[in-house]
């Protein structure tokens, strides 16, 4: 087949014709049908990593026309950033929260629905509504959900002694309440998934399960679940995605406060360039996500193709 | 089915782009640019000013002003800088008086000045019909780049009827800081150890929180910043020290005040739910609050404990570089009818911000104004006590790394002597490729 | 069933229904909110029971105060230009991956798999200036332009190539059938399902997406729902009219509510059918 490759810009014999199309089968055509995906790939991903590794190393300042090479300084300045460091914490802190919750509740809410009822799919769409409302929206709403002295939470949950609490001001609370905001929109999206997942356990395993005398818990811890693993390593990753772009009610809410208790990431990366006018920072702070997002992607991936391999 | 949703596709690109088109060409017929505005109160102010722009276009047909709401005031500085960073900068902005200066070491935007003499009038003389607070968050380097439009003072609101409950005079609100806590410890109430009413409430979020510091830090006799310069602020000085001490106190001390950071929703909630007694709001929220409260209500200069004096706040029209010569005819136009002093006079009536300019309270409309609704004539009077409003190198972080040090001590985090001394050190941080320039070039 | 089997069942379906209740609690609130006549003391805000007359006036106010009507257009321009490209993208690049064997094939398509870490809000930076260079700034093809590769879609789609027979590939080769003929007649409908749900998750995505917008877009002509009613709720000097954010959030989020009822029974099949494991 090498030969045939020498031979691809002559004019086609026919004799040479099978060898020829198989050089387009075989590079032609997958780069063809790759190319346009590529394309927006190079412009939109590829391309812009490189431009923030590379503006990384200038400094541009208020009231500079132009930006001076500073070499590895805007890093020194970033990790010195108490705000950097307390964002990267804060969205591990964030992670902890949602991560698991969600994804329980997703199970849950999964497996107890999973009956075709009209009452089932009832609840469902109350479970599931939240996710087609936009975050901005409803952090809109969220902000006078958790209004003390008159908002939703105080109003009907005073009682139980929750009154008057500064769920948004205090600076313990803030990230909380942002996590409870997300497990809210999240899990009825997640349990979509999940819906999907069940379908495949195959009901033969769930029998032989029972036949030896196991009870719906450890049907379901020791059958449903690990075959759902596939379906949860699925959901981890667009939870975790979702965990580090999510930043919508950070911007209508708190605006990172109080006092950078709801500072995320990607938040800070916004503020520090479009608020404080540092793109040098903000592009170094672009950088070491990237290098964490790759990290996890590398060892997230590796559980993927290993859970996808694993169900089949 | 793939067919489909090409065909699908494919017509509405099309109809985009020929939308475009069409949107562009008839842009050519009159001169445009885009106008951002920020209003405190979204929904009727937003209106409102969408409404005079409207009316401007009308009867300037050769002109046409895009008026874009773009949210808070640092939305609009943002969405600002944005457009210009991409080529696409806006003709006019609505923006924070403070904000100014930035754009100018941005080289954002042109000096009113220009303007001015262009069309024959002399910039020595321009700002002496506007207040003298002002002046200096407009006027940079001896150059004028803002022109005044809508300007505050933060404000004490109180309850007449619960004054008059707890047996006090809502004719005599309290005046000094010694007044203003033991009012409002008569007014809280409390059921058990739970609080049923506050004493007095005010908003502590970005922004809101660094003023309100700085009205008590110039009210304890401090500068709270240099004026003159954009590279000093006096965060460690005694005085802002006092005023934190005072913010911290009121919810810790005295507990007439909720802790923790506090969102203007909930301030004037809580007001209008009779949840607090006083509270502390911008002059431009006047109309919101006279119109939304049930109850007979008065208005105070804020409390003194040194002296009277607070940081005026509020928006200035700017104009931005890059400009054609029809557009900057079109932006001056522009200018001129929303600053006149009918203009600003309606706005101020229409808003319960101030009219910057003081001719505008020689008409006989806002006579009568003034003269039925005795609330403004009292935000009026406090203008003499005003003062110009933070503005420095990089003035939003210098502000947030004051803000940020507050809303710790209000969380109970942080003492006050620590907070003051952090927040100088990270703004002298901030402040530093301005300061770095004047301590670098003393050479013999 | 026993009696106490019975009675966990019942309990059990009185939970689901109490957390089916409380998870509708803030739209339920907001249609009241929306409802309710302006001016109303907020002490009674938080009430879920109207006790009041309802007015349609918080919504005629929201309709005034941004262009929907214009907002909704450029959404869904927005929605549908992307996802039209996507769906193109995904389907070539997913058979690339399932079927062909080529050089550099692994290396390509991790590639593809780590895009879906590095998504383009991280990137905003850079993909401003970009979107700037290209001349696409303040329009809504710059707003499109960067999800328009999807590492996530590509996913999908190559697994469920993957789970087709390859006998129709077969079989059209011997017939002489040309690869688009094929993909055409043949194997798309075959992933329908999974490009259903696909374009599910990407509309829903984009229908709601802020921070991309926020900075792409400055002209209120080409301003998408989200970023009106992100502007309702961003006031100065801080005052909020709940009545008026309620009622605009409705406004947004409407179309979608109704699309979800309607095709609620579809979606949730068109997930299990789609080979999502």
């Amino acid at each position: 087949m090498e030969m045939a490759q020498g031979a691809e810009l002559a004019a086609p014999a026919h004799g040479r014709a099978p060898a020829l199309a198989g050089w387009r089968r075989r590079v032609v055509r997958p780069y063809l049908l790759l190319a346009p995906a590529l394309v927006f790939l190079f412009l939109f991903t590829y391309f812009p990593i490189v431009r923030v590794l590379v503006d990384s190393l200038f400094l541009k300042q208020l009231g500079d026309q132009a930006g001076r090479f500073v070499g590895l300084a805007n890093y020194a300045r970033l990790f010195a950033d108490e705000k950097f460091r307390t964002a990267l914490l804060n969205n591990l802190v964030y992670a902890a929260y949602t991560l698991p919750a969600t994804i329980a509740l997703a199970i849950a809410f999964a497996v107890f629905l999973e009956r075709s009822t009209r009452l089932n799919a009832l609840i469902r769409a109350c479970l599931f509504f939240p996710t087609v409302v936009p975050l901005a929206a409803a952090a809109g709403l969220w902000i006078f959900i958790f209004l003390p002295n008159g908002g939703l939470i105080d109003y009907y949950l005073g009682w139980l002694g929750a009154h008057s609490i500064n769920w948004l001001g205090n600076p313990d609370l803030a990230l909380a309440a942002l996590s409870l905001l997300t497990v809210w929109k999240n899990a009825g999206y997640y349990m979509l998934f999940y819906l999907a997942g069940l379908q495949t356990v195959p009901g033969d395993a769930l029998e032989a399960a029972l036949l030896d005398g196991a009870n719906s818990w450890q049907r379901f811890w020791h059958v449903t679940l690990p075959l759902l693993r596939p379906t949860t390593a699925f959901v981890a990753v667009i939870a975790l995605i979702n965990v580090v772009t999510n930043v919508d009610h950070v911007i209508v809410m708190t605006h990172g406060g109080p006092d950078n208790a709801t500072n995320l990431i990607l938040y800070y990366i916004f503020q520090t360039q479009t608020e404080f006018h540092d793109p040098g920072k903000a592009t170094a702070a672009t950088v070491v996500s990237l290098a964490a997002l790759l990290a996890l992607s590398l060892g997230g991936l590796g559980t993927l193709e290993r859970g996808i391999r694993h169900e089949r | 089915m793939s067919r489909f949703l090409t065909d699908r596709t494919r017509s509405l690109i099309l109809a985009s782009v020929l939308a475009s088109g069409l949107a562009g060409a008839a842009a050519e017929a009159a001169t445009s640019i885009d106008f951002y505005f920020p209003t405190p109160v979204q929904g009727p102010l937003a209106r409102e000013l969408t409404r005079i722009v409207k009316e401007f276009n009308d009867k300037n047909p050769d002109i046409e002003v895009v008026a874009v709401y773009t949210g808070s005031y640092d939305d609009t500085r943002v969405k600002a800088q944005a457009a210009v960073a991409a080529g696409k900068p806006p003709g006019v902005a609505l923006m924070s008086a403070n904000v100014v200066l930035e754009f100018v070491l941005n080289k954002q935007i042109e000096p009113i000045d220009d303007y001015l003499v262009e069309n024959k009038l002399d910039p020595k003389t321009f700002l002496d019909d506007f207040w003298p607070a002002v002046r200096p968050n407009a006027t940079i380097d001896g150059k004028i780049y803002a022109i005044p439009y809508q300007n505050s003072t933060p404000l004490l609101y109180l309850n007449a009827d619960h004054f008059r409950a707890a047996g006090l005079d809502p004719d005599k609100p309290p005046a000094t800081w010694t007044d203003l806590v033991s009012d409002a410890e008569k007014l809280t109430r409390r059921e058990g150890d739970q609080v049923t009413r506050w004493g007095l409430t005010m908003p502590s979020t970005y922004d809101y929180c660094g003023w309100l510091i700085q009205s008590f830090t110039m009210a304890n006799g401090g500068l709270f910043y240099n004026p003159s310069y954009g590279g000093e602020v006096y965060y460690d000085q005694p005085s802002t020290l006092g005023a934190l001490q005072l913010w911290k106190d009121l919810a810790f001390k005295y507990k007439v005040m909720p802790q923790g950071v506090i969102d203007p929703n909930q301030v004037s909630a809580d007001f209008f739910s009779g949840k607090a007694s006083m509270v502390v709001l911008s002059t431009g929220s006047l109309t919101f609050i006279r119109n939304g409260a049930k109850f007979p209500y008065k208005v105070a200069f804020m409390p003194r404990n040194l002296r009277n004096a607070v940081p005026i706040g509020g928006g200035s029209l700017i104009a931005f570089a890059g400009l054609s010569p029809e557009q900057r005819k079109a932006a001056w136009r522009f200018m001129s009818y929303m600053t006149s002093p009918e203009a600003l006079g309606h706005w101020s009536r229409f808003t319960g911000y101030f009219s910057p300019r003081k001719s505008s309270y020689d008409l006989p409309e806002m006579k009568a104004f003034i003269a039925e609704h005795p609330d403004a004539l009292t935000a009026l009077q406090q203008l003499e006590y005003a003062g110009p409003w933070l503005a420095v190198y990089d003035t939003v972080a210098v502000r947030k790394a004051m803000e940020d040090q507050v809303q710790a001590v209000l969380a109970g985090k942080e003492e006050p002597a620590d907070a003051v001394k952090a927040a100088q050190k990270a703004a002298d941080e901030i402040m530093k490729p301005l300061t770095a320039k004047i301590t670098a070039s003393v050479s013999p | 069933m026993s009696a106490r089997k019975a009675a966990l069942a019942g309990a059990g379906t009185a939970l689901l229904v109490g957390v089916g209740f409380v998870w509708s609690t803030p739209f339920l609130w907001m249609v009241v909110a929306a409802l309710r006549p302006e001016g109303y003391g907020p002490t009674a805000l938080a009430s879920l029971a109207p006790d009041f007359v309802p007015t349609l006036a918080n919504f005629e106010l929201a309709w005034q105060s941004a262009d929907f009507l214009v907002d909704y257009a450029n959404t869904l321009i927005v929605v549908s230009g992307i996802l039209g490209v996507q769906l193109v993208t995904i389907t070539l690049a997913g058979y690339a991956f399932a079927r062909l064997e080529f050089r550099f094939k692994e290396a390509l398509f991790y590639l593809f798999l780590l895009q879906l870490m590095l998504v383009p809000p991280i990137l905003i930076i850079p993909n401003l200036t970009t979107t700037v260079r290209l001349g696409i700034y303040d329009n809504l093809l710059g707003v499109m332009a960067p999800y328009m590769a999807s590492a996530f879609g590509t996913f999908l789609m190559r697994q469920a190539f993957r789970a087709l027979p390859r006998d129709f590939e077969d079989a059209a080769v011997i017939d002489g059938c040309s690869f688009l003929a094929l993909l055409h007649h043949v194997l798309l409908p075959l992933v329908r399902p999974t490009l259903v749900a696909f374009a599910i998750v990407s509309v829903v995505a984009h229908w709601n997406e802020l921070l991309w917008p926020l900075m792409v877009i400055n002209s209120p002509k080409r301003q998408t729902l989200v970023l009106g009613l992100a502007s309702f709720t961003q006031a100065s000097e801080g005052a909020a009219e709940w009545g008026l954010i309620a009622a605009g959030t409705l406004l947004v989020t409407l179309p979608l509510i109704l699309a979800f009822i309607a095709f609620q029974r579809h979606f949730v099949n068109s997930f299990m059918s789609s080979g999502l494991k």
